[in-house]
């Protein structure tokens, strides 16, 4: 019953994104910062996606995690973005938390847009330095994805030395909210601003505030995974159709084995992806590991692929008219927005014992 | 010792678990302390026991008949046996190409009375067979394969020099793939035979390699006959015999290292290691480099586990497992060369007692040819970009050339 309701929505899911998502309507949201395809959302809440992994308790259709990746894997293909994965892990962090159960709600049923503010400047980690003192935040994050049209933002802050998570209403009094123009403008990017403004905590501790950034770093992975798809296919469509000295480049192997290349970091990120998902719904140990390897195997495979994409296809590949450069644009996006590479490898690091004995 | 072979309705839960009894009692006989300075010669007299103890609890060619010495067995219990086999340092590098192509090559291509007279002594370690395929001239493109075999009476005339070939030295039998019609285009003109080794004209000369020690042989023919009855196919069929012979095995095992040390092990050097006093473990280029390669190990993990599950439910695996050995082979190079790097020059130091799975520096002197055979890093990148992603094959200049007017 669950998979059949599963592949109803995704073959809803490529239908829609089939017809909405033009390459110039793609285009037009890369011209202005801090853009967002409010259409296509209203279209995703009409057919339930915000709520489909939100626990049900939580008035989501509760069909977990695993019911969300593919549908990532998907916008990620075609490089749209919306809010589902900062909406299922700010609802589930409020679920563990116990706390606003009502906005756990709202993003199920899509009225509220959640931005999960991680970054700050400064720090490629995920160590905050706002502070959270009397019910208060003091201080300013980085800019975060979909910010620019958020209702809410999880915020990562400290209590003293206590790292946690930290709900905010963006109506609320003391919050700044500035656009700022990006790389990859269609990601609603906006620097958010906290002069007391009031929070709820939602997790406390560093390994929570962890493993629910491993959980959001596991889902972008299968968008990741979706992009580096996409940017193979259409570079070996390329490759297969553009002749110079009287063959097809796709003939050569300086381009037969960059393919090559990129298909393996293709396979490995992929492989990390899916092994982290399993982890997490079985609730295993090795979770936290795992959903690292995700987050640096699909990171580097979309980075390398989209880099190799614009390369593969030569002078068209560096024109705005092209594909290619929204992969570009939404690769490093991704890469960045919860907690940069470096980060996630010293984590790896530290922890790799425990992958040698799970 | 019980016969152990196949048991009906075992679960592979339980089939691993018997696997894994048997394979620790046969740890104090055959192991890594067992072998500890032992000569070749007394190591394949300790691998030929081992082989018969396995065929024996079925464990030997797993997937090939119990009448012949062979397990009975499914490709997923001979993959899984595999796996835990590896967790030993066991003598059983001898028998890998005999058992793995020869043998179920002469069990589909030879008569009845030949197979069950060659097979069941291979299967239980007693002779050995090699596969007379490389040549000086022919690598990668095996089609262009020169040593020739010409019509006498009921037989064949061999001569010419095949090279890299495993285990010749200590080879009774063989296959091989030899030229016997220069007049047609290369991949027409090849015949595909088994042989004695023992035949008189057969010269076999190991070859040195760059880490000492080898298992790899020139062998050389001087007019070596061998009768008809001994061909397997057709005449003209070769190359495609002998493709089907490199693809028998549809899905094969390396451990995660590849030979080399775990990257536990490298991760405990760099623990111990220092960068002007400071641990090296929390150097960045060290973190770095230890990172991808975890990455990419559980990427490869997962490829495998997946294609288990496929093999299990009587499924093809899919394409991505034979990124595999080109993975690894390069990760074993460049992490043994930074293990090294940390060592600083102690490095230099080749301890002569070392082995590849557990010193770094053997590990780095040995790696060079696992990116060469069973498909040269090259070829594999070709392969997949022709058979995986459906790119157009390289330019073959000599392709549709008569072989004997290739230039």
């Amino acid at each position: 019953m669950e998979n059949e309701i599963l592949t109803m929505l995704l073959d809803q899911a490529v239908r829609l994104l089939d017809a909405e998502a033009s390459q110039t309507g793609l285009k037009a949201l890369l011209e202005e910062p801090g853009s967002f395809d409010a259409a296509l959302w209203g279209k995703a809440v009409e057919l339930g996606w915000p709520a489909i992994a939100i626990a049900e308790e939580s008035g989501g259709l509760g069909l977990g995690i695993g019911s969300l990746a593919p549908l990532l894997q998907e916008l990620g293909q075609r490089t749209v973005s919306l809010p589902l994965a900062s909406g299922y892990v700010t609802a589930a962090a409020l679920l563990e938390g116990g706390v606003a159960a009502d906005v756990a709600a709202q993003l199920a049923s899509g009225q509220a847009i959640a931005t999960l503010a991680l970054g700050e400047a400064g720090e490629c980690g995920l160590s905050p330095a706002v502070v959270f003192s009397g019910g208060t935040l003091k201080g300013a994050k980085a800019p975060a994805s979909f910010a620019a049209v958020a209702t809410h933002a999880l915020v990562s802050a400290r209590d003293g030395d206590t790292p946690g998570l930290y709900l905010v209403d963006l109506t609320a009094a003391g919050v700044t909210r500035d656009v700022v123009p990006a790389i990859d403008n269609a990601r609603a990017a906006a620097a958010l601003r906290f002069d007391d403004t009031p929070a709820t905590l939602v997790v406390a501790g560093w390994n929570a505030l962890l493993r629910h950034t491993g959980v959001a770093a596991t889902l972008v992975a299968f968008e990741q995974i979706g992009g580096t798809e996409r940017c193979l296919r259409i570079s070996v469509d390329y490759a297969k159709e553009r002749k110079v000295f009287g063959q097809a480049i796709g003939a050569f192997q300086a381009i037969k084995h960059k393919l090559a290349d990129m298909y393996q970091e293709l396979e490995i990120g992929r492989g990390c992806a899916i092994d982290a998902l399993e982890s997490l719904e079985e609730g295993r140990g090795d979770f936290l590991m795992l959903a690292c390897t995700a987050r640096l195997g699909a990171g580097m495979a979309y980075d390398f692929a989209a880099r190799e994409c614009i390369q593969t296809h030569g002078g068209i590949g560096v024109t705005w008219e092209a594909e290619p450069h929204h992969h570009y644009r939404r690769a490093r996006s991704l890469a960045l927005e919860i907690g940069g590479a470096p980060f996630w490898r010293d984590l790896l690091v530290d922890g790799q014992q425990i992958l040698e004995t799970v | 010792m019980n016969d152990m072979s196949t048991q009906a309705n075992e679960s592979l839960g339980d089939y691993v678990a018997r696997a894994r009894a048997w394979l620790d009692a046969m740890e104090p006989r055959f192991g890594h302390e067992a072998r500890k300075g032992l000569t070749v010669d007394q190591d394949l007299a300790l691998a030929r026991e081992y082989q018969r103890l396995k065929s024996e609890a079925g464990y030997a060619c797993i997937t090939l008949p119990r009448a012949l010495g062979g397990g009975g067995g499914s490709e997923i219990q001979k993959i899984l046996f595999g796996q835990e086999e590896f967790k030993h340092d066991f003598p059983t590098t001898y028998f890998t190409v005999s058992q793995g192509m020869p043998i179920p090559m002469l069990l589909r291509y030879a008569d009845k009375e030949t197979s069950q007279r060659l097979a069941p002594p291979a299967i239980r370690g007693e002779t050995i067979w090699c596969q007379l395929f490389s040549e000086p001239s022919a690598g990668s493109d095996l089609a262009a394969v020169r040593t020739r075999a010409t019509r006498d009476g009921d037989g064949w005339r061999i001569d010419g020099q095949k090279l890299w070939t495993t285990w010749a030295q200590y080879a009774d039998y063989a296959i091989a793939v030899v030229r016997t019609d220069p007049t047609v285009p290369k991949h027409a003109g090849l015949t595909f035979f088994w042989l004695d080794m023992k035949s008189p004209g057969i010269t076999v000369k190991p070859v040195r390699k760059l880490a000492g020690e080898s298992e790899i042989n020139e062998v050389f023919f001087d007019n070596v006959y061998v009768p008809d009855s001994q061909r397997m196919g057709d005449v003209g069929a070769g190359f495609r015999v002998a493709i089907e012979t490199l693809m028998i095995e549809r899905y094969s095992v390396a451990d995660d290292a590849c030979g080399g040390p775990t990257l536990n092990e490298f991760a405990k050097l760099a623990a111990n290691s220092r960068i002007n006093g400071r641990a090296a473990i929390d150097d960045g280029q060290v973190r770095r480099a230890l990172a991808e390669a975890i990455v990419e190990r559980q990427g490869l993990r997962s490829i495998h586990r997946r294609a288990l599950s496929a093999i299990a439910e009587g499924k093809e695996p899919g394409p991505e497992g034979s990124i595999r050995k080109l993975r690894l082979a390069r990760r074993r190079q460049a992490m043994g060369e930074l293990a090294m790097d940390l060592m600083g020059a102690e490095g230099m130091l080749l301890e002569p007692e070392g082995t590849s799975t557990l010193d770094h520096v053997w590990s780095w002197m040995d790696v060079p040819g696992a990116r060469i055979a069973g498909g040269t890093d090259e070829i594999l990148r070709n392969t997949i970009a022709e058979k995986v992603l459906g790119l157009p094959q390289d330019y073959r200049p000599d392709k549709k050339v008569p072989f004997n007017q290739i230039g």
